[in-house]
């Protein structure tokens, strides 16, 4: 005790002041408060997997952790890069085991407000069952996890004291609560979080900002809505999409489209691994059919399209939409898109001025949203410069966060409530952790904490 | 001695049905309790159902030989290639033993937490070894149950699962439902059979496709094509016969050098992938909707 300075002997004196309060706090389980943009309806959740600020916390961690990959080389964020919308900047993403998918990774922004997942696959309606594909799935590999027991999976987060606690405050009816289902329940509840609706275009549309957007980007937007465009049509509503559910809709609106990408045979043939739902039906008319993907954040989704096969905004704006389809001269896949029999009727060709075409993409990069890249809430717990007790992220820890920290340590509140007040990552909030807590609150967050231990170390 | 307890558990079924919704004492379902059913009913009652332990004996091969992880089998297909098969699982489901008057009677599986549920069972002849690292240590190469006694001369079953184990939720599903191996996530379903190989040059995964969800957005209701054998073997005395899986026989029709450009090596099911006609034929299915055509399995025979 004799090298602690006076500052923090009479923060360990708050501290045991605080415990005082937290006792008679105690610890209710809260209802999960979304905190969604303005305009945007309130997700859609499973009736068995209500969302909790736990599961969350809980999601987040296993988001992120490499634990989720076969060879613990991958986490989920390997593919979907916080920075990169949750994209992974990669034509065709590369699984755990460096097998190339045949498809692009997907942006996860505002994954909770699909009808469906993937890019074109009419039976994956939650994201409690799309999470298995690339857990499992072989064909590609993707993370990598087929063939292992299940056991072997959850002993790597039954190992550890940090997943002990997580998952048995997530699920605390549950006798064992380190399962397969309640893995994928909090990974999803997670990844329902991630909503983004705070860009320029946001701001300036819902009145906060006139100045949000340049006249170019305004004049871009009055374009990308005219019927001389057709683009709205498809990426509409508050998601830019034309797919979507949200709680309290009467049934899922799920739609899929062939855009001229490609065709091959001059009677609309797509790659042959690529075909859309086209897959899953064998109807003619759903060859090269796919989901028409959120526009939010798309100047950070390079490339673009279901293959990653177009790799700027200019050009798909002009080579390929302007054009009514894309015209592919050579190769094992020339044709002209724009002649795809199953083409949808809105991809028919317009021509821009240079203005325009400047105007139209200032009207998408209007819908980067730079707060959903860079929130603290949604990124890597294993490597973030995270403020020991600042529960969230805002860079000072207040007397509120300090009683959750001290009741965490008390186990009278859940860890997932600030995971960050467990500095070093071993499930309980130790009076070292609370000193820093308390010295956080004083002197501020200006230097980071240690880093939470990564897997296994 | 009648014992009470017996005319309890009868009389306890108040409804008159028992727990499977069967007419209580309507042995042939026929919607009336005949005196001879009440006759067997009551002998049953004295001396007991008189179910014997029935054990299927199932071998997975390459053509002659024994099919274990790592041995490379010569002459397989159409073009005498090498196979390392590196993968050998299958689902079967509805076991039925036939008489040899031609009655065809349930084998009520035994519920071993492991490797039967229900009416269905898993058939695993790859121990992990490698380079069989996708699998599991543990095979399995018996089903056994429960059935009447008499002289049996044949058996018959489904190569496959039941529609709603198939899709049921992934996640909670008990064993053997619950080996990520044998997921088939992207079509809401399983793999019925998972045959890979070394150098991946062949791969047979057979799963239904063209599913559809019903009115409950999230639950299959109908698959455009089951893909679901129908197998009928003949000749099969349970105790001194045993099921032959073949895998040389499976791929006898096909060409293993050389692939349909763009599509997996082999065959995953895929109704645009002609790779797997010969493959669903040797199955016993048409290629073509995913029907069964028994008159054409050769995958599953009798030694």
């Amino acid at each position: 005790m004799s090298s602690l300075s006076g500052r923090t002997a009479r923060a360990l004196l708050g501290v045991t002041a605080l415990l005082v309060c937290a006792a008679a706090r105690g610890a209710a389980a809260e209802a999960y408060k979304w905190n969604l943009p303005v305009g945007f309806p309130q997700p859609s959740v499973p009736d068995d997997n209500p969302m909790s600020i736990e599961k969350v916390a809980l999601g987040r961690f296993i988001f992120y952790d490499t634990r989720m990959s076969g060879n613990q080389t991958y986490s989920c964020a390997a593919c979907h890069k916080q920075e990169l919308a949750f994209s992974d900047g990669l034509q065709q993403a590369i699984g755990s085991t460096g097998q190339v998918h045949p498809r692009s990774s997907m942006s996860l922004t505002n994954v909770a407000y699909n009808a469906t997942f993937a890019w074109a696959n009419p039976l994956l309606l939650t994201l409690e069952k799309q999470a298995l594909l690339p857990m499992f799935g072989d064909t590609p590999v993707e993370l990598g996890l087929g063939g292992m027991p299940q056991s072997e999976l959850l002993d790597r987060f039954s190992s550890n004291p940090r997943y002990r606690r997580l998952f048995a405050e997530a699920y605390p009816n549950d006798a064992d609560p380190i399962t397969l289902d309640n893995l994928v329940k909090a990974l999803t509840s997670f990844v329902r979080t991630l909503i983004s609706g705070n860009s320029p275009y946001d701001r300036y549309i819902n009145g906060l900002d006139d100045n949000a957007i340049s006249k170019s980007a305004y004049n871009g937007g009055r374009l990308f809505f005219t019927e001389r465009l057709e683009c709205f049509h498809c990426h509409g509503g508050y998601n830019f999409v034309d797919s979507e559910t949200h709680d309290g809709k009467l049934t899922p609106e799920i739609q899929f489209h062939n855009n001229g990408l490609y065709n091959i045979d001059g009677h609309g043939a797509y790659p042959p691994n690529n075909t859309g739902i086209f897959a899953f039906t064998q109807v003619p008319a759903d060859m090269g059919s796919f989901k028409s993907p959120t526009l939010r954040n798309i100047e950070l989704t390079a490339p673009y399209m279901h293959d990653g096969s177009i790799a700027t905004l200019e050009g798909a704006l002009v080579d390929h939409y302007g054009r009514g389809g894309r015209l592919i001269t050579d190769g094992p896949y020339a044709g002209d898109g724009s002649t795809n029999p199953f083409k949808s009727g809105f991809i028919r060709g317009f021509t821009l001025t240079d203005q325009e075409k400047q105007d139209l993409l200032a009207f998408l990069k209007s819908l980067t949203d730079m707060e959903f890249v860079t929130n603290p809430r949604f990124s890597d717990p294993f490597a973030g410069e995270f403020c020991t007790g600042d529960c969230n992220f805002d860079r000072s820890v207040t007397v509120d966060e300090l009683i959750t920290g001290v009741n965490i340590g008390l186990e009278a509140a859940p860890l997932g409530t600030c995971v960050v007040a467990d500095a070093d990552g071993d499930g309980e909030i130790a009076v070292n952790e609370l000193i820093g807590a308390v010295n956080a609150a004083l002197s501020g967050c200006a230097s980071p904490t240690p880093t939470p231990t990564p897997l296994g170390q | 001695m009648l014992a009470a307890s017996s005319i309890a558990a009868g009389a306890h079924a108040q409804s008159g049905f028992d727990s499977n919704g069967q007419c209580v004492g309507d042995a042939d379902g026929n919607g009336e309790v005949t005196i001879s059913e009440i006759i067997v009913a009551v002998n049953n009652a004295l001396n007991g159902c008189g179910f014997v332990p029935i054990t299927l004996q199932f071998r997975g091969t390459v053509g002659a030989d024994t099919f274990t992880c790592g041995t490379v089998y010569h002459n397989v297909g159409t073009t005498k290639a090498d196979i390392v098969p590196s993968d050998f699982r299958f689902y079967i489901y509805n076991v039925r033993l036939v008489t040899k008057d031609g009655q065809v009677v349930p084998l009520k599986l035994d519920q071993d937490h492991a490797w039967q549920l229900d009416d269905l069972a898993l058939l695993d002849f790859e121990n992990k070894a490698p380079p069989c690292g996708n699998g599991t240590t543990a095979t399995n190469t018996t089903v056994h149950g429960m059935a009447p006694p008499g002289e049996y001369t044949g058996v018959r079953f489904q190569l496959g699962l039941p529609f709603d184990r198939n899709h049921g939720n992934q996640a909670i599903a008990p064993s053997p439902l619950d080996l990520t191996g044998m997921f088939w996530s992207w079509q809401d379903g399983y793999r019925f059979l998972k045959i890979d190989t070394a150098f991946d040059n062949v791969r047979v995964h057979l799963g239904s496709t063209g599913c559809v969800l019903g009115s409950n957005p999230t639950v299959v209701t109908s698959c455009a094509r089951l893909n679901i054998a129908e197998v009928d073997l003949n000749g099969f005395n349970p105790a001194s016969n045993t099921i032959i899986a073949d895998l040389g026989a499976l791929l006898a029709n096909s060409d293993i050098n050389t692939n349909q450009p763009n599509t997996p090596p082999g065959c995953e099911s895929d109704p645009g992938d002609q790779d797997c006609d010969p493959m669903f034929t040797n199955l016993g299915l048409h290629f073509s909707d995913g029907t069964p055509s028994p008159a054409t399995q050769t995958f599953f025979r009798v030694e």
